[in-house]
Formats: C-alpha cells, sequence, structure tokens
C-alpha cells in the first residue's frame, strides 16, 4: 500500500480530496456562526455575543476571540446535555435517525464542487489529470441538486416522528418548499447550462475563467438562482420551516442537545454549500476576475483563466497577500480605536481589555507584517511548463501554490456570500406562507421559464 | 485515472446494493404504515441507483435520485403527512394486494420478454450524462422521440389544468389560499 502512493502521489491526492474538500467546508461552520450572531449584531446596532472568555495564564487578560469562544461554550453546553426522545414520539426510529439524515446528505455536497483547476501530471508517456474535485462527474450539478434534495427527508420524518402540530406543521412545509423551489433552482441554472454545453461544474468554471463569469452572461440567473437557494437553505425571508412567530421553531421544536446541535449544524452547512455553488457557478468560482483584463504583453486583454494563473503565480499570490495585509491593518486600526474608546471610557476593567486589544492589534500586524514579507518574496515567481503531448505540465510548486491560492479564492467568494446571507436574513421581514408559494411557483418559476427561452434564442443567434 | 475498480470489488458491492434493493423492497410490500412502505421505497430507488452508477451509468443514478427518490417520492411523504390518515391496523394481505402483485409480476414478465428479445444498446457518453449525445438522440428529427417528448409535456400539462381544477371546489371560485390572503 505505501508503495503505491509513494508511486501515485496524485491517485493519492484524488482519492484523499474526496472526504478532505467537505471537511475544509465542514470548519468553517464556528466561523459562520459568529458571522451570523456579530453579523446580526452589528446590523442591530448592538455589541452581540463578546462576554465569554478564556483565561490565558501569564497573559493577564481573557481571551475572547471575537465571540469565538461562544461557539466553544455552545457546544460543551449542548454535548453534555439529556439526550431524550419524548415520550409522546410517534416513531423513535424516525425520531433519532432524522437529524442525521440532512447532515450526511450535505457533508457529500462539496465534494462535487471545484475547489481548484484540474492539474496536468506526467503519467507513462502522457498527461493524466488530477481533478480540483472530490467527485469528477459529468453530472456533478444534478448530483448535487439530488443529494441536496434528499436532506429534506431529514426534516420531514424527524418532524413526523416528534409527533407535535408545530414540528408536523413544519415537517409539511419544509416538504413542500423543497418541492416548489427545487423547479425554479434548476431552471436558474439552466441558463449557465446552454451557455457553457455542459453540466460539469468544472467545465463551467473553466468556460468561466477564459469568457466572463457567470453573473455577466446570466444577471437575471444569477438573481433568481440566489433566491431559490435562500428558500432551498430555509433562511429569512424564506424560513416559514422554523417560522418562530408562528410555529414555535418547525420541525425542530421537539429536538434538543445534541440533536439540535445537528439540526442546526446542517442547516448552516447547506447554506455554506449554498454559497459555494452560487460562487461557482455565476461568480467564476477559483477565478479572479470577471472580465479579460489588458495585462498581456503591450496591454493586450487576456483573460485571467487557469493558464495564465499559472504563468503568473507567483505575482498573482504577492498581490493577493498585500490585499490581506492591507485588510489586516485596516483591521488592527479597528481594534486599536476600539482601544482606545474603552480605556478613555474609564470602565472598572479597562486595563485588562486593553491588555487584550493590544495582544488583538500585534497578532493583526504581525500577520500583515508576514503577509508582506511573503509577497516580497513570491513577485515574480514561477516557473517554465515542460510540454508532454501538447500538454503543459507544471512543476509541483507551482501546482501546488495554484491549488491553494485558487481554493482560498473560492473560499473568499462563499464567505462573502454566506455574509450577504446573513445581511439579508436581518434586513427583510419574512414572507407569510401563502406569500412564499406566490412567489416560487408565479414569480421565480416564470422568470427562469423566460430567462431559458431569452438565453436559448440568444445562444443560438450567436451560436 | 484510478486502478480499475477490481472486479470482485464491483461484486461486492452489486450484491451488497441488490440485497438492501430487496429487502428494501419486500419491506415495502409487507410494512404496514404507508410512511414506512414509503421511505423503503426510498431505499430501494437509492440502491438502483448505485447499481446504475456501478454500471458507469452515472446520469442514470443522478436522475434517479434527483426524480425518483427526491421529488416523486417528497411528494408521496407530503401526501402521506397531510392526509394523516395513516393507520397501521391495515391487513397485510387482501384482494386488492393479491391483484395488484400479479398485475405487476404480469407487467415484469413482459419486460423481461422484451428486454431479451431486444439488444440493448447505449450511447457510452449519453450515460455519462455528457447534454450533447442526450440531445442528439432526444432531438434527432429522423428517430422520431421528440415527439414522444412533446406527447409527455402535453400530457403533463393537461394533469396540471385536471389537478388545478381539482382543487377548486367550482369553475367560479377562488382557490382557497387566496382567500386567506384577503383575510390577513
Amino acid at each position: 500500500m505505501f508503495e503505491w502512493i509513494a508511486a501515485h502521489p496524485y491517485e493519492t491526492i484524488a482519492l484523499l480530496l474526496v472526504p478532505a474538500v467537505p471537511l475544509l467546508f465542514f470548519q468553517l461552520l464556528p466561523l459562520l456562526v459568529v458571522l451570523e450572531r456579530r453579523g446580526a449584531a452589528f446590523i442591530q446596532d448592538r455589541p452581540g455575543p463578546n462576554r465569554a472568555g478564556i483565561p490565558i495564564p501569564g497573559l493577564g487578560f481573557q481571551l475572547r476571540a471575537f465571540g469565538l469562544i461562544y461557539n466553544l461554550c455552545d457546544f460543551i453546553k449542548l454535548a453534555v446535555k439529556e439526550d431524550f426522545v419524548p415520550r409522546f414520539a410517534a416513531s423513535r426510529f424516525y425520531y433519532v435517525v432524522g437529524p442525521f439524515i440532512p447532515l450526511i446528505a450535505g457533508l457529500i455536497l462539496p465534494a462535487f464542487i471545484p475547489v481548484f483547476a484540474p492539474i496536468a501530471y506526467a503519467s507513462g508517456d502522457g498527461v493524466a489529470w488530477l481533478a480540483g474535485q472530490g467527485i469528477a462527474s459529468h453530472s456533478g450539478l444534478l448530483a448535487l441538486f439530488a443529494f441536496a434534495g434528499l436532506s429534506a427527508y431529514g426534516l420531514v420524518l424527524g418532524s413526523w416522528a416528534a409527533n407535535s402540530k408545530y414540528a408536523l406543521l413544519g415537517g409539511l412545509r419544509a416538504s413542500a418548499m423543497m418541492i416548489s423551489y427545487e423547479v425554479a433552482i434548476g431552471l436558474a441554472a439552466a441558463g449557465m447550462f446552454l451557455i457553457c454545453g455542459t453540466f460539469d461544474l468544472a467545465r463551467i468554471v473553466a468556460w468561466q475563467g477564459e469568457h466572463v463569469w457567470g453573473i455577466i452572461v446570466q444577471p437575471l440567473g444569477f438573481l433568481l438562482f440566489t433566491a431559490a437557494a435562500f428558500a432551498e437553505s430555509n433562511r429569512t425571508p424564506f424560513d416559514v420551516v422554523e417560522g418562530e412567530s408562528e410555529i414555535v421553531a418547525g420541525f425542530h421544536t421537539e429536538y434538543g442537545a445534541m440533536r439540535f446541535m445537528l439540526v442546526m449544524s446542517a442547516e448552516y452547512f447547506h447554506m455554506l454549500v449554498a454559497a459555494a455553488l452560487i460562487s461557482t457557478l455565476f461568480l467564476g468560482g477559483y477565478h479572479l476576475s470577471p472580465i479579460p483584463l489588458p495585462l498581456g504583453p503591450d496591454g493586450a486583454w487576456v483573460a485571467l483563466d487557469d493558464r495564465w494563473m499559472r504563468e503568473h503565480i507567483g505575482s498573482v499570490t504577492a498581490v493577493l497577500l498585500i490585499a490581506l495585509a492591507l485588510l489586516a491593518l485596516y483591521a488592527a486600526r479597528l481594534v486599536e480605536r476600539r482601544r482606545r474608546h474603552y480605556v478613555a471610557s474609564g470602565a472598572s476593567d479597562a486595563a485588562r481589555r486593553g491588555r487584550e486589544y493590544r495582544f488583538y492589534t500585534g497578532l493583526f500586524l504581525a500577520l500583515a507584517g508576514l503577509a508582506g514579507l511573503a509577497a516580497w518574496a513570491l513577485w515574480g515567481w514561477s516557473e517554465a511548463p515542460r510540454i508532454i503531448a501538447g500538454t503543459a505540465v507544471w512543476g509541483w510548486k507551482v501546482d501546488l501554490l495554484t491549488a491553494i491560492v485558487q481554493f482560498h479564492i473560492l473560499i473568499a467568494k462563499t464567505l462573502c456570500l454566506a455574509w450577504l446571507f446573513v445581511w439579508v436574513r436581518w434586513t427583510l421581514p419574512r414572507f407569510r406562507y401563502d406569500q412564499i408559494m406566490a412567489l416560487g411557483w408565479k414569480v421565480l418559476l416564470n422568470a427562469a421559464l423566460v430567462n431559458l427561452l431569452l438565453t436559448a434564442l440568444l445562444v443560438k443567434l450567436i451560436g | 485515472m484510478f486502478p480499475h475498480l477490481d472486479a470482485t470489488l464491483a461484486d461486492l458491492y452489486f450484491a451488497l446494493l441488490a440485497l438492501a434493493a430487496l429487502i428494501c423492497g419486500v419491506g415495502m410490500v409487507l410494512a404496514r404504515h404507508p410512511l414506512n412502505a414509503a421511505v423503503l421505497l426510498i431505499g430501494v430507488m437509492l440502491s438502483l441507483a448505485g447499481i446504475y452508477a456501478l454500471l458507469d451509468a452515472p446520469f442514470l443514478a443522478v436522475l434517479q435520485v434527483l426524480v425518483y427518490a427526491g421529488a416523486v417520492m417528497m411528494l408521496m411523504v407530503f401526501v402521506i403527512m397531510v392526509l394523516n390518515r395513516a393507520r397501521s391496523d391495515v391487513p397485510r394481505c387482501d384482494w386488492l394486494s393479491v391483484g395488484a402483485s400479479a398485475a405487476s409480476l404480469l407487467l415484469t414478465a413482459l419486460l423481461a420478454s422484451t428486454l431479451a428479445q431486444r439488444e440493448l444498446a447505449a450511447h457510452p457518453a449519453a450515460v455519462r450524462g455528457e447534454p450533447e449525445p442526450i440531445s442528439a438522440l432526444l432531438f434527432a428529427p429522423a428517430q422520431g422521440w421528440w415527439l414522444l417528448f412533446v406527447a409527455i409535456g402535453v400530457t403533463l400539462l393537461t394533469a396540471v389544468v385536471g389537478a388545478v381544477l381539482l382543487a377548486k371546489r367550482s369553475l367560479d371560485t377562488e382557490p382557497k389560499a387566496a382567500e386567506d390572503d384577503h383575510a390577513h
């Protein structure tokens, strides 16, 4: 086995990608929870969760880490709470199994999303390709929809098993929502299928790199897809499945402790996957620029596709690192301003908090410095490819750096969209149930059909 | 790219999936509660999807999950939950189920004999899910499949119109949701 791994490094990576990509997405969940809580607080003009902290011996202050510690508290609280099944449950089995289904069905989903460009490597006399996604399939996007649809069963069965009217209403709504918006989301994406001529997500992303981003050729499709994705992930303004003001907590009313956490993490995970899918379909996936830029020799307009990226990988990384350094400097400035404000307020713990803020400022400054140093070292670096059987095969250093940079570009877009999800949740009022059904069937579906028709005509005319 | 899936391993997968499909299928027929039957039917469909994927037809597998295990069964579960008349005390076997079993056996025999007489051919790119060969097969004017496609579309439209008509109590009244709309 170890000989096989040593002899087939790229095949081993391809196998490892299947669990690695979903796990990399999964570990973003705590960040998403903080984004939601602090985002809500920011929009409602209140401090938000900022009390829980871990005392670090020797430093003389509590490390609060911008609310991240609350995740730890929640986890401990939910993990040690009593694990119960209500006595009135209609079915113990479905009650227990229900919350697992959305999470398991959801965990497969990121494996279909291309997180970096396919990498060519020498294999025998020819060239083989390492796909930039866990499961490379010609019907990848359809498979993603299929498994995302399955997750609704967990909600439906779990809510039925809980045997409470609120839960059952929530479950019914979940299945109705899934049926209604599944159609609209598929039709909204169909425009991109027509333009790129494939269901293969890797080829859709490659097309966007060579031409323009999907949002430019399919603006209406992007809007419809985003709206339907909000509905599919049961986020406000489409959160009738939980509907706090109507049916307590909807399908998970009777769930507590770790089962509740399973339900909630599945929900956030689906939101994350929806954001990643929107980035992949309409925002260029792992590509950097929405349009070709005049960066070629003599100011020629070139598409910043995968090949261009590999040719200029050192400089591209350097530019991104400088952007990161500027962001870190801005964060340091924010924290420093906050520290001055707090110390000047004369609070009893001003000295302690002041030390903590200083610590964060130091961290951000160190990050900015490191990023700047790395940018200075990487500027202009790249290696020439070998040409094997007419295909450019790059060195492993270029490939590795490109894969890392492309993955982070995708994650950055995904997190920006996740912020959009939070922003919308705390900005728009929620719809009533019948309004949502009317919107889904009478507006989104018809608009998606018109969009599809127009796209088909344009594709036929332009060629 | 990978060393091709070992033949014995593929056989093992097939055996597991086929066993799962059989167990779920028999369980579905014998289940007393309709929700159990529905869930077991989902199990049958997922196992079949696995077998399709094993036969190098991922497109078929994905459609099986998307359309049958996903949409159709979700609709069935929805109906079971809305009606909420599910009882667990129905008899396992009555004349209706005997007739239904006989009819489905007959259909299976018919299907098997048809399949045995015809040579099966599939476009390898089409079963992998590339849209071009699928649409070429479906919409080639000579083959006439597009006529079937249009006919299915019209049939579905008729069914939708029929459902809307049934949902209204009489032709003059609006559906109930619209009345609620004014009440709020």
